[in-house]
């Protein structure tokens, strides 16, 4: 448990930045050695599992679980009547119970805990437990859920069934609309995304000897975790532990608790056995959390000569019901409506809204992939009335450094979209592209679209966004890395071990990582926002840097030396440039007392300054971000005309990235996002009637295979961003954002259809080619 | 029930369920936690062992049908601590990133190679198709597959 | 917990089978453990019959091909007999599942499934195939359309096994084709198929035509009318697009949460037009 990551191989050089040195934790994970949330058993284990309302909305009339709990191999049956605490959970606003009281309000809410010798004995207890609902009517529609009288998913909520709304005018708003030549609308639907992570919410937890609960659990979070679960089941934080191993994929699904605090109040029951909890795929489909639906109005106004007049948008997000972190992707989609745009006058209107459907929640680009969706179909229907090249009016209203975005916020930070979109322009597939179109085969369309792409890593103006590093040189002369940010994939713990690496100019085979524990490592903020490496890589730079100034200064006192100047860090060691003499790190960590060896550093992300004329409510939410990065996507689709199914044949990508601190890992962030978004834009149909599921495994919600999975090109545009670590931004979310607008964008340009609600399905994209055909 | 078999080079005897499911032997009972399992029913690859040399779901067999066969588990294939060829590649290509995948697509790689031992990139996609993966987008396991397969082809001619 | 019995002979499977008429009989298990899995089902004994012998692998019996249930897909795609004889089966094949659920998957399981999507259907309906059910005491063969009589749904008794298909040669057929839609390239389930085998004349007139869809009714569907609507004619687009309008008569498929009703009726009838493609190369 919480044991400590060491690398073998790779021995040659020291790290460097820039170097696309293979990751850290590759070698255990191609071995099956790396021990995930979901590898963790004991012997003496006992399994845990929920029994869920699987109705919409309802009233909780009983719960009877006397059968279950005679059941033989049954260990407890807990309700909400067994829990001490607030049994509320939640990141902003705590309004999801832990095990459900009064009321289910969605199909995947958990009513009963059980606790069983084995897999089965469970099934069979959770079978057992009879429900007693009054059926209650549900809400199902965002714009229903508004209208008076609707049934209410909170009863106590002061703004009925909105959780958050908000409303930004900027210059003269709507008036602006009268001075525009041109004005486009647009309808906009955009579905469920599920995350389909491979590791399902999973966990492991124990009650020791001394009354603490360690959770080693698959999350973003643990930090924030550990505060969560103490709350909801009444234990003092310090009463809780929670270690986070490597996720098997989490991409905003994990942000937040899942299975932490049933486990913990499990382990409260299980006479101090080890309890593990792992959701089977149908059951993370109906109680995780997933990419939030939205329908969004817009209408976006130009001159003739195509600069960009005027904007309105009406953004209207389902949470489900519950915030979970609804409010905050709703803010973060508002601030993004408008895209890298100048366009001096807008209204926009939001809505974050309770229904009775599945929880919406942080999924990789947190609301900026719906707006961009929309926004950036807006931007080549203008061009296509203006019969303007899509390409060229981006780059006329493209934003540049020191200018503000469509809601006020100036952009501070390096800003490569201009760079981004000519590297786009000169590249083979959109040079030639009209020879590639032409040479499509029999009942077979072509077409090619772009996008252009923004978006803000980080908390924004309020909450603050900081990291605390720490690093050890170890009595063995080891690196090692106190890692307070979750790896979920993305590869940060590795960059960490490049950035303090390159630092104290060692290998790989001297750094060793301690992952996310919130006994061991220091508080740090999530693994989310684009802000990983940016955020903890800056903390980490302070941290190593202090310790490369002790080492030198021990290194100087042992070697005689009258200062550090000729003092070198080498692999494994301090050289005396001067003399040639050497002392070994193992030497130096043995005689460094722990606290000379050990440093801490603290960094602070910067927030955005501007003034902005907004709500306290919303920018406590996050409106206003200072480090953004940018990206021009190119996709090139083949349509089949009989079928209607759409391949992407070619995808390109340029992302201003800042300084790409491993271009192995960047591409790979790259093109995980593409993947992503090209489900979201062509399969990812998460299905949901009256509240029901009915996409409920991988078989019925399709994510794309490596058949439908285009070769992608992922070019990098390096400008240095300031305030980065060497100059990085965070490229974790902007890619999703990209393909489901260039490939409607390249699918309209194949055959003149243009899909106002995703995903583009053959069925759809058929249906749409016979009604032009008819028209 | 006994049920006999070689797993990983070495025979072994394991007294289990004639139906407890292969995936739940090898993690629970022997503590093989290589072979992941995301979904239960065949849909995603994780869980992929092989069987007398080809490439098989250990969520949809279950252990009586294990009887006088041979076993690989991802465990088993780097010996001596040197990695085989096509985990090498993975590493070295960035096929790795969340690496939940990694082990069933190693192992649907290696089923793969010995059928076709050259497979254009098309044919690599296509012996991947059951093998989802949410973080790469696929591309560098084509790479890692790509380049496995020229390394060891080479060390297979004299 | 399940007994789990692993017969080596159809001799011993068949003692299994009358000691307890509840064992279901299972060979790759990806069907039957998906529904064991789903609580579907509920056998109190399970028969595995991957070691059967008798009912495995391809043998060419002159004018016809035995296929033994147990076969898997992937040893039929491998298998030359099979490609050269019926390439419409083994495009059908190439495009079911994944590798590894063909590696374990089995013509039989996929036959007695019984599923309007089961790939192998179409195919096997337009080669008019025949499966043949064996018992202990007897052994008779029916048409797979006989045998196939609903979703789920076989003609097989008590204590009887399906012991493979037999498909006749065809070789005057010099058109075969098979196209399936699914929601994504691989590991799809089919929305529409279409499995097809022409014979064209020199000149490139249609003289036999067999047509079969899956996806689009209860059971894969045939359609005479359609099959004699083509007889005579030329595989060009406007004609097949009139045959088309035929086969949306024709088929009878449901809405689900892969695809509408009206989807699969329009695309059962656009696949045809992909066979101009063969009719130009002809
Ligand atoms: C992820 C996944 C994807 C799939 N994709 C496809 C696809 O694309 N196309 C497709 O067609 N199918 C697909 N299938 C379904 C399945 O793989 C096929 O139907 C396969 O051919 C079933 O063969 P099996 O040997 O595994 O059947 P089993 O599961 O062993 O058996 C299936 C049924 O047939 C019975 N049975 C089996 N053999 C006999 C016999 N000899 N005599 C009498 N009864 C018998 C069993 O009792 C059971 O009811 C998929 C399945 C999965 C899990
Ligand atoms: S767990 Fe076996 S295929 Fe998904
Ligand atoms: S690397 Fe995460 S699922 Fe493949």
């Amino acid at each position: 448990m919480g044991e400590v990551r060491r690398h073998k191989r790779h021995s040659e050089g020291a790290l460097h930045i820039g170097a696309s040195t293979p990751r850290a934790d590759a070698y255990a994970k191609v071995t099956g050695a790396e021990k995930f949330a979901a590898d963790y058993y004991s012997s003496d284990m006992v399994w845990a599992g929920v029994k869920r309302g699987a109705a919409p909305h309802g009233v909780i009339k009983g719960i009877f679980t006397d059968e279950a709990c005679k059941a033989p191999g049954v260990i407890a049956v807990l309700t909400h009547r067994d829990i001490r605490g607030s049994n509320r959970q939640g990141v902003v606003r705590k309004d999801q119970p832990v095990l459900a009281d009064k009321k289910v309000r969605h199909c995947g809410d958990a009513v009963a805990l059980v606790l069983a010798e084995d897999r089965e004995t469970l099934l069979r207890a959770l079978d057992l437990i009879r429900l007693d609902l009054e059926a209650l009517p549900g809400v199902f529609d965002v714009e229903e859920a508004l209208k008076d009288g609707a049934p209410l998913v909170h009863e106590d909520n002061a703004g009925g069934n909105t959780l958050l709304e908000a409303h930004i005018q900027t210059g003269d708003g709507l008036t602006a609309f009268e001075r525009c030549d041109e004005v486009i609308e647009g309808r906009f639907e955009t579905p469920w995304q599920e995350h389909a992570y491979l590791e399902t919410e999973v966990g492991w937890a124990q009650q020791q000897n001394d009354g603490k609960v360690v959770i080693v659990a698959s999350t973003q979070t643990p930090f924030r975790d550990r505060a969560e679960v103490a709350e909801a089941i009444g234990l003092d934080l310090e009463q809780v532990r929670v270690i986070a191993p490597y996720t098997g994929g989490a991409f905003g699904g994990k942000d937040g608790i899942t299975v932490q605090t049933l486990l913990a109040l499990a382990a409260l029951h299980s006479n101090g056995r080890p309890v593990k909890m792992w959701w089977e795929r149908e059951e993370s489909f109906i109680a995780g959390t997933k990419r939030h639906p939205t329908r969004l109005y817009y209408r976006l106004g130009a001159k003739g000569d195509g600069v960009l007049h005027a904007l309105a948008a009406r953004l209207y997000f389902d949470t489900g019901p519950y915030d979970h972190l609804g409010g905050v992707v709703m803010t973060l989609a508002l601030e993004h409506a408008g895209g890298a745009y100048r366009i001096p006058h807008a209204l926009l209107d939001a809505w974050c809204v309770y229904t009775n459907n599945p929880i919406g929640g942080a999924f990789r680009a947190f609301g900026v992939t719906q707006v961009t969706a929309a926004m950036e179909q807006m931007m080549d229907m203008l061009a296509a009335r203006l019969d303007m090249d899509p390409l060229e009016l981006r780059l006329k209203n493209a934003l540049t450094r020191g200018e503000k975005t469509c809601v006020g916020v100036t952009l501070t930070g390096s800003t490569g979209l201009v760079e981004c979109l000519e590297r786009v322009e000169r590249h083979p597939l959109r040079t030639e592209r009209y020879a590639w179109k032409a040479a499509a085969g029999p009942f077979k369309r072509r077409g090619v679209g772009i996008a252009a792409l923004m978006h803000a890593a980080g908390y924004g103006t309020v909450v603050p966004d900081y990291a605390n590093a720490k690093i050890e040189l170890t009595p063995e002369g080891k690196i090692r890395i106190y890692c307070g940010v979750v790896d979920m994939g993305q590869g940060n713990a590795s960059a960490n071990a490049q950035i303090a690496g390159s630092i104290l100019n060692q290998n790989m085979d001297s750094m060793e990582l301690v992952l996310p524990d919130t006994d061991r490592t220091l508080p740090s903020g999530s693994a989310s926002a684009s802000r990983c490496t940016y955020t903890f890589g800056n903390a980490l730079i302070g941290a190593a840097e202090i310790l490369k100034n002790r080492i030198l200064q021990k290194a100087a006192d042992l070697l005689m030396a009258p200062s550090t100047d000729d003092l070198t860090l080498a692999p494994g060691k301090v050289v005396n440039r001067a003399t040639g003499a050497q002392i070994p790190l193992s030497r130096l960590g043995r005689l460094m007392a722990e606290s000379e060896r050990t440093a801490i550093s603290h960094f602070r992300a910067p927030v955005a300054k501007d003034r902005l004329d907004v709500t306290d409510e919303l920018r406590l939410h996050g409106l206003g971000h200072a480090v953004i990065s940018y990206g021009a996507h190119l996709a090139a689709v083949e349509v089949d005309e009989i079928t209607g199914a759409v391949e992407v044949v070619s995808y390109l990508s340029a992302t201003d990235c800042g300084r790409a601190l491993n271009p192995q890992i960047y591409e790979q962030q790259i093109h995980g996002g593409i993947c992503q978004g090209l489900g979201f834009a062509l399969f990812e149909d998460f299905r949901v009637e009256q509240g029901t599921v009915k996409s409920p495994d991988l078989a019925t919600y399709i994510i794309p295979t490596a058949p439908d999975t285009p070769n992608m090109e992922s070019l990098p545009v390096e400008l240095h961003e300031p305030t980065g670590p060497f100059g990085l931004k965070g490229v974790g979310e902007i890619a999703t954002n990209g393909p489901a607008p260039a490939v409607a964008n390249a699918l309209a340009d194949a055959c003149g259809i243009r899909m106002f609600r995703l995903p583009m399905t053959p069925e759809r994209v058929l249906l749409a080619l016979r009604g032009r055909e008819t028209r | 029930m006994k049920i006999d078999f070689r797993l990983n080079g070495a025979a072994i005897q394991v007294d289990c369920a004639a139906d407890r499911r292969v995936i739940d032997l090898l993690r629970e009972d022997l503590g093989l936690t290589g072979a992941k399992e995301s979904c239960g029913a065949g849909e995603c690859g994780s869980c992929a062992i092989l069987v007398d040399g080809e490439g098989k779901l250990s969520c949809l067999m279950l252990a009586a049908q294990l009887e006088g066969r041979e076993i690989t588990t991802v465990e088993g294939l780097a010996s001596e601590g040197r990695l085989h060829p096509l985990q090498e590649a993975f590493v070295e290509k960035g096929a790795v990133q969340c690496g939940f995948c990694t082990p069933g697509a190693v192992m649907a790689s290696l089923d793969l190679l010995r059928r076709n031992p050259n497979p254009a990139r098309a044919e690599i996609r296509e012996g991947l198709a059951g093998n989802l993966c949410r973080c790469t987008g696929y591309q560098k396991i084509i790479d890692a597959v790509e380049a496995a397969s020229k390394i060891m082809q080479r060390r297979e001619r004299p | 917990m399940t007994q789990v019995l692993l017969p080596r002979a159809l001799d011993e499977l068949w003692d299994f089978l009358e000691e307890d008429p509840n064992t279901a009989v299972y060979s790759g298990g990806t069907d039957l453990l998906v529904n064991l899995r789903g609580g579907r089902i509920n056998p109190s004994r399970l028969a595995c019959l991957e070691r059967i012998e008798e009912i495995r692998g391809v043998r060419d019996a002159g004018a016809a091909v035995f296929i033994g249930a147990a076969t898997t897909h992937t040893h039929l795609l491998e298998n030359s007999l099979v490609s050269s004889e019926f390439p419409v089966l083994t495009k059908a094949i190439r495009v079911l599942a994944s590798p590894a659920i063909r590696n374990m998957g089995t013509i039989g399981g996929n036959i007695v499934n019984a599923s309007p999507a089961g790939d192998t259907l179409p195919p096997l309906y337009a080669l008019d195939a025949e499966v043949e059910i064996v018992s202990r005491k007897e052994a008779k063969r029916m048409p797979v359309s006989d045998f196939i009589v609903g979703p789920g749904r076989v003609r097989l008794g008590a204590n009887e096994i399906v012991k493979g298909v037999w498909i006749r040669k065809a070789p005057e057929f010099n058109v075969r084709h098979f196209e399936k839609v699914g929601l994504r390239k691989s590991q799809a389930c089919a929305v529409a198929s279409l499995a097809a085998a022409l014979s064209l004349s020199e000149g490139g007139k249609i003289e036999r035509a067999r047509l079969a869809w899956g996806s689009v009714g209860p059971t894969v569907v045939r359609s005479a009318e359609v099959e004699e609507a083509l007889l005579g004619r030329e595989l060009e687009i406007q004609m097949l697009a009139e045959v088309a309008r035929l086969v949306e008569r024709a088929v009878s498929p449901i809405d689900d949460v892969r695809a509408s009703a009206q989807y699969r009726r329009i695309v059962a009838g656009r696949l045809l037009l992909r066979l101009a493609e063969s009719g130009c190369k002809n």
